[in-house]
């Protein structure tokens, strides 16, 4: 996961992370907020990538005391901040290079 | 429906479920009390989703297992390692010795039975339509025996895997007499 470009759900959970750790339900809440319900991620697919962010120290898994029970929050790890900022430079590039070339086919 | 749910969770391979069950299982459960306030259209799609992630979850995760297990070192020898947590049983050797065996008696008594019937195979003429109607059940069949073969390929992997990570994971070093604390598995 180093070069290959990030996936859509993938880049949500990260972005979803990248202002305050949050739980699984809570990203699931956040990335359909963010993609304002055209994206809802199933629990199956979030754990599944959760479980690969974890695997490779993009994110970090904590336990925090929330009322009752414990849930385990999830942060990203300074490898995961620094990948997601390639990611966001890599998307603004082809963002600027896709507004150059409609902007010359349309004068 | 969270039994439903629940039973989907335990398709995940055990350290997986282990790991994240309870938490997918509060989600799911946080999901559904959301749902409630939704209309039943959603509430459908919503279960139809989260039917087919946890479906899909499960497969991916069984395949990333069985694919990761076995990892080809790309050393000059190609040797072929295995992850730990990964033991073929030593029965393993001995039923592929019995099916190679089986496959070579097979084939023996393949030659001797075209010895014994050559040139007597009838000419093969047109197909008739009931001859056509009649290939029907014969693809059913050959079809039924591939999916009969695949399910019994699976649950051998399925079998070999589990008898293979349980064995090694109920290895109790420190109640072996003479083990110490070198042992390496």
């Amino acid at each position: 996961m180093d070069s290959a470009p990030i996936s859509e759900p993938i880049l949500l959970i990260l972005l979803s992370l990248a202002d305050q750790p949050r739980h699984g339900y809570a990203i699931l809440r956040d990335t359909e907020t963010m993609t304002e319900g055209r994206l809802r991620l199933s629990t199956g697919t979030l754990y599944g990538a959760l479980h690969r962010l974890l695997a490779d120290g993009w994110i970090e898994r904590f336990h925090q005391e929330d009322g009752s029970r414990g849930k385990q929050v999830y942060r990203l790890t300074p490898l995961g901040r620094r990948n997601l900022q390639q990611e966001i430079t890599r998307l603004k590039l082809i963002t600027r290079l896709a507004s150059l070339r409609i902007a010359s086919k349309e004068t | 429906m969270l039994l439903l749910y629940h039973f989907l969770v335990h398709l995940y391979p055990a350290t997986y479920r282990g790991e994240y069950g309870e938490e997918m299982l509060a989600v799911l459960s946080e999901v559904l009390t959301e749902n409630q306030k939704k209309g039943v259209m959603a509430r459908i799609v919503s279960a139809v989703c989260e039917i087919a992630g946890l479906l899909c979850g499960a497969l991916r995760e069984h395949i990333r297992n069985i694919a990761g297990s076995i990892r080809v070192e790309k050393s000059f020898s190609r040797r072929v390692t295995m992850r730990s947590d990964f033991r073929f049983p030593k029965t393993t050797v001995t039923l592929m010795a019995l099916v190679l065996l089986a496959v070579f008696l097979a084939i023996e008594k393949g030659k001797d039975i075209q010895a014994s019937i050559a040139y007597a195979n009838p000419q093969v003429g047109p197909i008739h339509p009931t001859q056509q109607l009649a290939l029907l059940p014969t693809l059913l069949l050959v079809l039924a025996f591939a999916c009969l073969m695949g399910a019994f390929g699976w649950a051998m992997l399925f079998a070999l895997r589990r008898t293979g990570s349980q064995r090694l994971s109920n290895v109790d070093v420190s109640s072996r007499p003479g083990c110490g604390t070198s042992l390496s598995i």
